[in-house]
């Protein structure tokens, strides 16, 4: 049996579902109780477990809107930051977080240091921060991904000067290439940690105290993919999105075909976008976006527009009739007071959702007040509707398509997004995606299952891993962009693209071990490979690789694709 | 502040040859730079995909012999066609201004094409800027090529189209490749005066090279009025590059283009690929983007170690002042060619080929015309590096040409077509109609762009 509770931002969703039989149990729905996420998390569990062999539980994964909801209020404890820039763009582009301190030190894109670190300005600026009663510093240098003293050196002194402090660096928290969003993520990462840790660790220990003492823990990541609990600690930022990134997840196992297709969750007040290409999740390319800024977290790409099932249609004499983006309650059908998009589509096409009658019955009393017959009334916002979605999918497929290539074979061979089916999930799916499909000439996926897609999704998710490795055989290191792992390269061998394979699945099996991940070590790909001859003077002095290795989002080995 | 759009291209699956300068790590360490400064999350930059130029855009401004296919590979496609991005979003008013950073580069790349030519198989600028003409309709404008070696390229299709400004300032050609590009090498008899060169002697700093944008490019520029700037933008002046001799700093060509504000920038060469390029680069970007550049310098910028010399700043005056002269006599001087030529000019030269050992020789001639610039034919052969010779006779009708040019061009293509046989193709280059003909005499068929 598996578990998966996703919390969205109107209701929680739980599912239990039978791996052996590949169905699912039990499934339960409550609202969400954003100030109290823990018990809405909770209540949803002990509606799933009545009735179950605890010892038949095999994994429990979570996906939680905690930091989302600690994101977008700014409660928690702001830190300070201590950028280490050198030349380049002017500091004041640095400065986006209240906090900032600018000190002397500088590496180059080769990880050589080209300016020291002034100790004195630094103990300072520790000075400065603690007098501001600030307890956490998050510690960020240009390049300090292709070399990271500067950053631990600043670490070591804080340390030793305030040793209250919880310091975080950003070669740690966010190792790819963009000194930008690598502030923004160390900032997020060190803002949100604390408070993270602790709700994690309640429900680790509510959830243990339910008597499922051993049960692997799991939380779902924005990629798609799981971390073990513990593990996840460390990076609270990887939970946001993961709503999105559970319906995706979800899509695709329902469907359980690897093609190319649109995900659509319709739900109340939302319609939330996402791609799969060839069946696996497109990721946003400038990664997570936070507050209007870019991170370095990766996310499934999602849009989102204010458009669901509850929109209410409304009429104004000088606007006629139109869709409000802010929902009001349920649909008429569903004993709600204003006719909403769920009432024209059941209307329309005699879907028989909920009370139908009452759904006539209101939009009879619009139409005549807009001065329409009922099939321009319905016609017309479906029509906007329509519209709408299309414009969406348009934009979506076009963003993809125009993203930058930085190779010939990129450009010859042009991207073209065919989608090859929609697939539709949420409570409102039914009523607008078989039409939606039917206009863009694809067929639609409707699952029975459809509803709880997200809690499913994240059930049935796997772990993920990536990180992406340069190496540099001149200067004889290699770094990663996660955890500021890297190392020296074995002395007295010229390295081949095998090698620097070789070396970044040992790295891959050792990171995946640590985290609890080992079994799906094997199971990583190599994403990305580029080697570079270092030439001067004529002659080959070294090689630059630059590899990304990822374990892929998909499904744990307990599911078996395309079984439901 | 503007919004600026950006092209990054480095190519990174395509070389002249592994261990050629033009190769996959040129750019490797300035995508680490822009990248790692996240210049292109800001929101006054804009980052466009490549894609690929036509045949057709090519056919308009060479003669690829004996066709566009033998002479390029998809890399040329996509860094021609990066211009053209940038060239689209600027005309459309999408961006303020662009710069395409893209490789392999093209200001060597001369009219007609037999083989690589310092690194250039066909010419970005060139393409772009008749193809900004077909489809923006725009007719004047100016091309500053600020590569430290002469724009040899450029100036050879340009020169005889008074339309088209083209300055050049570069290391002196007796010191550098190619050899040309001096202060005597002024435009062809009816387009005199539209190309200017600025030879400077060795180890010119910053001080010098913005002495001679001031006092000569500058004002040059003014009078001339061009409705579009463009850099012909190398970054070989930069202190370190192995290529060449001169001084000039990263802050220097942000400074370059801060003053000159072209409309776009397309990258040309530039070989010092980690203590250049990345900073040169992020220089020119962040100009061109309005972005103030006083923290961005060289790890070894030391502002004292770049400051010009009594005698060059003199010698460079004798330049500013001579060359001033020599544009501003420009009417006068054409007029008086009109005069000394008649109705055509002609003229032999010599073209070497030095990527891959290839000796061209031409014959030029120009149709003087009272009404337009006048249609032009070359009649040139050259021994391929596959050791197979080829003569071919080209004719080419510029865009702004008179409908008595394109009708006596067009005949004269008809007559070469159905009598000379001397020739292995006759090319037609209709700029006019926006028609391009490549006959292979030999079977008689006929390659058409249209």
């Amino acid at each position: 049996m598996l578990i998966g509770i996703d919390v969205g931002g109107t209701f929680t969703d739980g599912v239990l579902f039978d791996n052996q039989q590949s169905r699912v149990v039990k499934t339960v729905k409550v609202p969400t109780r954003n100030e109290q996420l823990q018990s809405s998390l909770l209540a949803v569990l002990d509606a799933l477990l009545p009735g179950q062999e605890r010892g038949g539980i095999q994994r429990i994964v979570l996906s939680t809107t905690l930091v989302t909801n600690l994101l977008a209020t700014n409660t928690a404890e702001p830190p300070a930051l201590i950028l280490i820039p050198g030349p380049g763009l002017p500091f004041e582009y640095l400065l986006t977080f209240p906090h900032s301190y600018i000190v002397k030190g500088s590496i180059d894109f080769r990880g050589r240091e080209t300016e020291k670190l002034d100790r004195q300005e630094i103990e300072g600026v520790i000075e400065t921060i603690r007098a501001a009663g600030l307890h956490k510093i998050a510690v960020v240098g240009k390049f300090s991904n292709r070399n990271p003293q500067h950053e631990q050196s600043v670490r070591q002194i804080i340390m030793d000067k305030f040793p209250d402090a919880e310091v975080g660096i950003g070669s740690e928290l966010a190792g790819q290439l963009n000194f930008m969003r690598r502030i923004t993520t160390s900032y997020y990462a060190l803002m949100t940690r604390q408070r993270w840790t602790s709700f994690a660790l309640e429900i680790e220990k509510a959830i243990r105290e339910r008597g499922l003492d051993k049960v692997p823990l799991d939380i779902l990541k924005a990629d798609g993919g799981t971390m073990p609990l513990r593990n996840a600690l460390q990076y609270p930022c990887e939970t946001i999105l993961s709503g999105p990134a559970a319906s995706t997840m979800g899509a695709k196992a329902i469907t359980g075909q690897n093609t190319n297709a649109v995900v659509l969750d319709i739900g109340g007040t939302t319609t939330d976008i996402s791609l799969l290409l060839d069946g696996q999740p497109l990721y946003a390319s400038r990664g997570a976006c936070i507050n209007g800024k870019y991170t370095h977290i990766k996310a499934i790409s999602t849009r989102s527009l204010p458009l669901g099932g509850d929109s209410p249609v409304c009429f104004e004499p000088q606007k006629g009739v139109y869709i409000h983006p802010i929902r009001r309650g349920p649909a008429v059908c569903f004993g709600g007071e204003c006719p909403t998009v769920t009432d024209i589509f059941n209307c329309k096409y005699d879907l028989n959702i909920g009370d139908a009658g009452q759904s006539s019955q209101s939009l009879q009393r619009l139409q005549k007040e807009a001065g329409l017959t009922l099939p321009e009334l319905l016609e017309l916002v479906e029509h906007d509707v329509m519209q709408q979605l299309m414009e969406a999918l348009q934009n979506i497929f076009m963003e993809w398509e125009n993203e930058p290539a930085y190779r010939v074979w990129e450009v010859v061979h042009n991207r073209k997004f065919k989608v090859k089916r929609i697939i539709g999930i949420g409570a409102a799916a039914s009523a607008i995606v078989p039409m939606l499909a039917a206009m863009n000439k694809v067929n639609s996926f409707i699952h029975e299952l459809s509803p709880i897609a997200n809690a499913l999704g994240a059930a049935l998710a796997r772990p993920t891993l990536a990180f992406n490795m340069h190496i540099d055989t001149q200067k004889g290191s290699y770094f990663t962009d996660y955890d500021g792992v890297g190392g020296d390269l074995p002395r007295g061998q010229s390295m081949q693209m095998v090698d620097a394979h070789k070396l970044a699945r040992e790295v891959m099996q050792k990171l995946a071990e640590q985290r609890g991940l080992g079994e799906y070590a094997e199971e990583a790909e190599f994403v990305r490979e580029e080697q570079f001859n270092m030439i001067r003077e004529w002659d080959r002095i070294g090689k630059i690789f630059e590899l990304g290795m990822q374990i892929k989002p998909g499904f744990i080995k307990e599911f078996e694709e395309g079984s439901l | 502040m503007k919004n600026t759009g950006v092209i990054f291209f480095p190519a990174f699956d395509w070389a002249i040859s592994p261990t050629h300068p033009e190769r996959e790590e040129r750019l490797l360490y300035t995508r680490d730079q822009i990248f790692e400064e996240g210049i292109m999350d800001l929101p006054n930059i804009h980052e466009f995909k490549p894609r690929l130029a036509d045949k057709k855009d090519i056919a308009r401004v060479h003669f690829c012999v004996p066709n566009v296919e033998a002479q390029i590979t998809d890399a040329h496609l996509v860094s021609a066609g990066s211009a053209l991005v940038i060239a689209d979003a600027v005309l459309r008013g999408e961006v303020d201004n662009g710069f395409s950073i893209a490789r392999p580069p093209g200001h060597h790349a001369m009219t007609v094409a037999h083989g690589n030519r310092g690194f250039c198989n066909i010419n970005n600028e060139a393409i772009m800027i008749e193809y900004i003409r077909k489809q923006y309709g725009l007719r004047k404008i100016a091309v500053v090529d600020t590569d430290v070696h002469h724009g040899d390229g450029s100036q050879e299709i340009f020169y005889d189209d008074p339309d088209i400004l083209f300055i050049s300032f570069h290391q002196d050609g007796r010191t550098l490749y190619p050899g040309t590009g001096f202060v005597y090498e002024l435009g062809g008899p009816m387009a005199w005066g539209s190309t200017i060169n600025i030879p400077l002697p060795p180890q010119t700093t910053d001080e010098g090279i913005l002495r001679v944008l001031d006092k000569l490019v500058l004002p040059v520029l003014e009078e001339f009025a061009p409705e579009l700037i463009v850099n012909s933008a190398g970054q070989d002046n930069h202190y370190t590059d192995p290529l060449a001799n001169m001084r000039f700093t990263a802050r220097g060509y942000a400074e370059l283009n801060r003053r000159l504000a072209p409309d776009i920038a397309v990258l040309e060469g530039g070989y010092s690929v980690e203590t250049a390029l990345p900073y040169v680069n992020m220089a020119l970007l962040m100009a061109m983007a309005g972005i103030d550049y006083a923290n961005l310098h060289e790890p070894d910028y030391r502002p004292e170690a770049f400051k010009e010399s009594a005698k060059n700043l003199e010698y460079i005056e004798q330049i500013i002042s001579h060359q001033l002269f020599n544009f501003r006599s420009r009417q006068q001087k054409i007029e008086e060619n009109r005069k000394k030529y008649g109705h055509e000019y002609g003229e032999h030269q010599q073209i070497y080929y030095d990527t891959e050992g290839i000796s061209e020789d031409q014959a030029r001639r120009l149709r003087i015309c009272p009404a337009c610039p006048g249609w032009r034919r070359i009649d040139s052969s050259a021994r391929h590096r596959d050791g197979k010779t080829y003569h071919v006779f080209c004719i080419s009708i510029p865009t702004f040409a008179c409908p008595e040019c394109q009708k006596e061009a067009f005949n004269a293509y008809q007559d070469m077509a159905m009598y000379n046989h001397h020739y292995d193709y006759i090319y037609l280059q209709d700029r006019a109609k926006d028609r391009y003909i490549a006959l292979n005499v030999a079977n008689g068929r006929e390659e058409v762009y249209e």
